[in-house]
């Protein structure tokens, strides 16, 4: 299994065949391409549906047979077998694998991007586009499938392209500015994680089957995790720290938590509903996901020790974000504040270092990840209609466009933590987590929550319902005295999608929660106790 | 200097410059030219003078004859990489795999660089019909391609010069070839007169250049002072031999790095390349960017680890190529966020890769490195010198496109240039991203390479019993700070690279007209292109590392 395996396949085919249908309208003879340009999107959506189709079916296990009740931290399914080499003489070779971290990730992007390119049908010049989105996809699998460090780079910093393009050309008025603000800066973090990503890599022990020619290091995270397990992969203690410490700045930028999260409001409130919706969904849980898979698995004495410092980040997060958000006017920025505040609670599960915390952590991954680009589908139908974000600007969208209007109730109410949606589910987690570990500390991040019901209720009450006149509600000057109309109907398609899984996993969270809890108890009985044992016994 | 047939051989690849210089020289004079003999009235042709035919009196007839010797001589270097066997030749040259690798760089340089040449230098605007009289007529009809056989022949001199000094085993050979090449890419730096930017740019490169290079020949003259050789055995075994650094043979090196300093355009030696990349035209400063300062760095190779380098008395050196490394890193990538001509920031790009280069040169000296880790350094900086022939002229090739067209002169432009072309603007959208050292790019495994070098020499130097970070960095040797700078220092770049993307995809173009036809130009910019993805990851990484692997291991 090399290139042809379930994994590889989720991966290339989206990306290779985005860049065709990007390329080929442009050397085609100009007849043929036109032609070629309007069947794009169909191509494209029926592409991403199949490869949907495909992890779905890993999931339930048709394909491979999967028990994902058994995977715990360590065990992979879907590996590459022999090392398939990419560059012999450094150690990098094609090695895919997923587990109960990162498969809900895979299934969440292989979900998310038909749902946007569905979302933005009709968007211009959807040729290119929706194979933007094709390639975005590629990029994204491969960051979460990729057991090769060298590997996971190169797909982390790809992502960066598509997106560029998705906010530069279809962005808002600001688009130049967000997206080079974008680009710089979560490059500038990840380069730095580079640095502590070369580090251990040098630090590696030969490996007779892995090892590079050259260098007599590799780049194979199972081997790597393994090694810092059994014999802790570097020796010095601020070494170890130091290369914490990269990592977390890589990770916390994408995530993205206090003080490093300017990028995002700049990012989400200039880029198109489908981009905004792909890095709420999915590049923001990549900060996540490579903290736990790198920083924390490698390095398990070393988040213990700066546990304070996870606290106090996700504290920051959590509360500044919910802060800002009450004095937000533009709709967009208010969903991306509380994406900043949500993430915060991300890192609070993790510092909790119990079963349940990181289990919700996860859990919350996934939740955000389907609630979050419930809202912005809704903020993107809301500017597509009402040309404008100004949650003051008009009143009384019941009236004039109920599907909208309940879309937007339950994306609110999913994303405040309502009992029986997707969101409940993985705050209660990390909040009982939290009390185990910190006692009554809970109650700070628990009071928090008020401040985000207060700001979502405040902009539903103001945009839903208070109105002047009954019947038509208030338009804001933008329409230009158009008549209102609903959502059209491939936005509404989309955001019912959403919001049905929103209730769906909020009813039966057990669908992907049990396999996170297992491979959550699994990591902190084998690799987390051994580092607090480690840690009790120094001075 | 007569050759033996296997040394002939051996130097194949010098032997296809040299017959390209003579058929540059004798191809455009052909004629149909009679004599008589006599007292008969029997003409037979001698072919030298008259009136030429037509083939040969084509302004392009230079262009091909030097791309194609180039680009045969590029093949046969590639080919002898393997097979060089370390054959001496006349005391003070050696084939090896090394200067058959570098020789090939620099050919496939020269030979991108000529064939863009052809498109780029147009044959004189006075046409025969223009002229006065029937003498002037005859003038007019000689010189119509004579330009670009001066250009043409240049250029191949340079690529003598070039791989002549890959070879060399003794400094003053190197020397002498170093300035072979200089001399000819002074007339070409200048080969715009007409104008005054150009004739100012020549003025000033020349001048910078030929101070920086007699303060080399100073320095090179205290060295056979010192060691009573140029040999680089003989050099090599007296360094070695020093208990304290002795201060002749410091302040000899000191001076040769100031020549090799200049022709890399470290700072503050750089201060003439800006000029001269925005007062010549676009391939030449191509050149300048990739095989001049392959050059450099060769020599400057050939010189600080060829002979100086560190043993375990003296580690002279390092530190200050260390700061130099910064210097010129920071000071390249601030002064390119504000220029506002396009050659000018590529000119200041090209001053921060040498700042990455002379850091992994620096940890080299550092003496920290076993001999893996000096391969992998040394392999890194050979293996970045290599890609930039991709990406960086690749960069320059699309500026050509810009300025046959007659613009190019400032960033704007490059408005719209994806409306206009989306295949060009696409390719030059890749180059920025390889400059910058985006993945999976080649330029991010040569900048990866580099990075991986600093860290693997210096890790081990930091204290295993810190218990905190902050005293882990105080106790680790201070070259370590050189993989943060370069990690910082291309963030820093993206801001330039990215602000072409954004106007290339994102401004209105300043013209709907479509780019100037130059298909072998375009096919070019394209296979640079697609060369750039290919030797980022995969197979064709893979060999041309090995091939970078055999190089250096007889270097």
């Amino acid at each position: 299994m090399s290139f042809t395996g379930p994994l590889s396949i989720i991966t290339l085919v989206p990306l290779l065949s985005g860049l065709i249908l990007l390329v080929l309208p442009n050397v085609l003879p100009n007849d043929v391409s036109m032609r070629m340009k309007a069947s794009v999107r169909n191509v494209a959506i029926g592409l991403s549906s199949a490869i949907f189709l495909l992890t779905t079916l890993i999931f339930i296990g048709t394909i491979g047979q999967i028990d994902w009740l058994s995977i715990g931290m360590g065990d992979y399914v879907l590996e590459t077998e022999d090392p398939v080499w990419l560059i012999e003489s450094i150690g990098v070779t094609w090695h895919l694998g997923t587990d109960a971290l990162s498969f809900p990730m895979i299934w969440l992007t292989t979900l998310l991007i038909p749902i946007s390119m569905l979302v933005q049908w009709d968007a211009e010049d959807g040729h290119s586009f929706h194979s933007l989105l094709l390639i975005m996809e590629g990029a994204l699998i491969g960051v979460f499938v990729s057991l090769d460090l060298f590997v996971f780079y190169i797909f982390w910093e790809l992502t960066l392209v598509p997106m560029f393009f998705l906010i530069m050309i279809w962005g808002g008025e600001d688009r130049k500015y967000a997206s080079m603000k974008f680009f710089i800066y979560t490059f500038t973090a990840s380069v730095l994680m580079l640095v502590g990503i070369l580090v251990m890599y040098f630090n590696t022990v030969a490996d007779p089957n892995y090892a590079g020619t050259l260098t007599g290091h590799h780049f194979n995270l199972v081997l790597m995790t393994e090694q810092s397990r059994v014999d802790g992969l570097i020796t010095s203690e601020g070494l170890r720290h130091f290369v914490w410490l990269l990592l977390l700045i890589g990770f916390a930028t994408k995530m993205p938590s206090v003080p490093v999260h300017t990028w995002l409001p700049d990012a989400h409130v200039q880029a198109p509903t489908a981009g905004s919706m792909l890095l709420a969904g999915v590049m923001l849980k990549m900060g996540a996901y490579g903290f736990l898979r790198i920083a924390v698995a490698m390095f398990p004495e070393s988040t213990l020790t700066f546990v304070p410092l996870l606290v106090f980040l996700g504290m920051a997060s959590l509360v500044y974000g919910a802060v800002v958000c009450l004095g937000q006017t533009n709709l967009k920025r208010m969903v991306a504040y509380s994406s900043v505040s949500h993430m915060g609670l991300i890192f609070l599960g993790i510092a909790t270092m119990q079963p349940l915390g990181f289990a919700g952590a996860l859990f919350m991954m996934f939740a955000h990840g389907i609630i979050s680009p419930l809202l912005f589908a809704v903020a993107g139908s809301f500017k597509h209609h009402y040309h404008t974000l100004e949650i003051g600007s008009m009143r009384g969208i019941a009236h004039h466009s109920p599907f909208l209007a309940g879309h937007m109730m339950l994306g609110w109410m999913g994303s405040l933590g309502l009992p029986l949606l997707a969101g409940f589910v993985a705050e209660v987690a990390i909040m009982i987590a939290f009390w185990m570990t910190f006692g009554w500390w809970v109650l700070l991040p628990a009071l928090t929550l008020i401040f985000t019901a207060l700001y979502y209720l405040t902009s539903m009450q103001k945009m839903i319902f208070e109105s002047d006149d009954p019947h038509t509600g208030k338009l804001p000057d933008t329409m230009h005295d158009e008549e209102p109309r609903d959502v059209t109907w491939h936005e509404n398609a989309g955001m019912f999608v959403l919001g049905a899984l929103t209730i769906l996993f909020g009813i039966l969270p057990f669908i992907f929660w049990d396999m996170m809890s297992a491979w959550s108890t699994e990591f902190i009985q084998t690799y987390l106790v051994h580092a607090m044992n480690m840690l009790e016994a120094s001075p | 200097m007569i050759l033996s047939s296997s040394e002939a051989a051996a130097m194949a690849p010098e032997m296809a410059i040299m017959v390209g210089i003579l058929f540059a020289i004798l191809v455009p004079n052909l004629g149909d030219a009679k004599a008589r003999i006599p007292l008969t009235s029997f003409k037979f042709p001698i072919l030298w003078g008259g009136t030429r035919f037509e083939i040969t009196s084509d302004p392009r007839a230079p262009g091909i004859i030097s791309t194609v010797s180039l680009a045969v001589a590029c093949i046969l270097s590639l080919y002898a990489i393997e097979s060089s066997d370390g054959k001496a030749i006349s005391g003070v040259m050696e084939i090896t795999g090394f200067g058959r690798f570098m020789s090939m760089v620099f050919t496939a340089a020269l030979a991108i660089t000529a064939a863009a040449s052809i498109y780029r230098i147009p044959s004189t605007k006075i046409t025969v019909d223009d002229a006065k009289d029937a003498d002037e007529r005859t003038t007019l009809s000689l010189m119509d391609n004579r330009r670009q056989v001066d250009l043409h022949i240049l250029l191949m001199m340079v690529a003598l010069g070039m791989s002549l000094m890959a070879l060399s085993t003794n400094l003053f050979f190197l020397i002498v070839c170093l300035e072979l090449a200089s001399m000819a890419s002074y007339v070409l730096v200048g080969f715009h007169k007409e104008s005054r930017i150009g004739g100012e740019a020549g003025a000033k490169y020349f001048i910078v250049g030929s101070i920086a290079s007699a303060t080399g020949i100073y320095g090179m003259s205290l060295l056979y002072l010192w060691a009573g050789s140029l040999d680089f055995a003989s050099l090599s075994a007296s360094w070695a031999a020093m208990d304290t650094l002795d201060p002749l043979a410091g302040i000899g090196v000191g001076l040769m790095l100031v020549a090799f300093g200049f022709k890399v355009s470290a700072a503050p030696f750089h201060l003439a390349a800006p000029d001269a990349y925005s007062g010549t035209n676009a391939p030449i400063a191509g050149m300048l960017a990739t095989a001049s300062k392959a050059m450099g760095f060769v020599a400057m190779m050939r010189v600080l680890v060829g002979f100086a380098a560190p043993n375990e008395a003296v580690t002279a050196w390092a530190p200050a190529l260390g700061v130099l490394a910064i210097i010129t890193m920071t000071w390249g990538n601030l002064a390119a966020l504000s220029s506002e001509n396009p050659k000018r920031m590529l000119a200041y790009s090209s001053v921060a890769h040498a700042g990455y280069m002379l850091a992994a040169l620096a940890a080299l000296g550092s003496g920290l490195a076993d001999s893996n880790t000096q391969d992998l350094l040394q392999m890194a900086i050979v293996f970045h010198l290599s890609v930039l022939v991709l990406f960086k002229m690749g960069a320059f090739l699309v500026l050509t496109l810009l300025e046959i067209e007659g613009t190019g002169k400032s960033i704007s432009d490059m408005n719209g240039l994806a409306r206009r072309d989306p295949i060009v603007a696409s390719s030059m959208f890749v180059f920025m991203l390889s400059l910058a050292g985006i993945p999976p790019l080649s330029g991010f495994l040569s900048k990866f390479l580099m990075i991986n070098g600093l860290v693997t020499t210096t890790t081990d130097t930091g204290a295993v019993t810190a218990t905190n970070a902050m005293s882990w960095l105080q106790s680790v040797d201070p070259y370590f700070l050189l993989a943060l700078a370069i990690v910082l220092n291309s963030a820093l770049s993206l801001f330039y690279y990215l602000r072409i993307g954004l106007l290339m995809f994102f401004e209105e173009p300043i013209t709907d007209s479509p780019l100037p036809k130059a298909p072998l130009l375009k096919v070019a910019i394209l296979v640079s292109m697609v060369l750039t993805v290919l030797f980022g990851l995969g197979p064709a990484s893979e060999w041309l590392l090995s091939l970078v692997e055999t190089a250096i291991s007889t270097f």
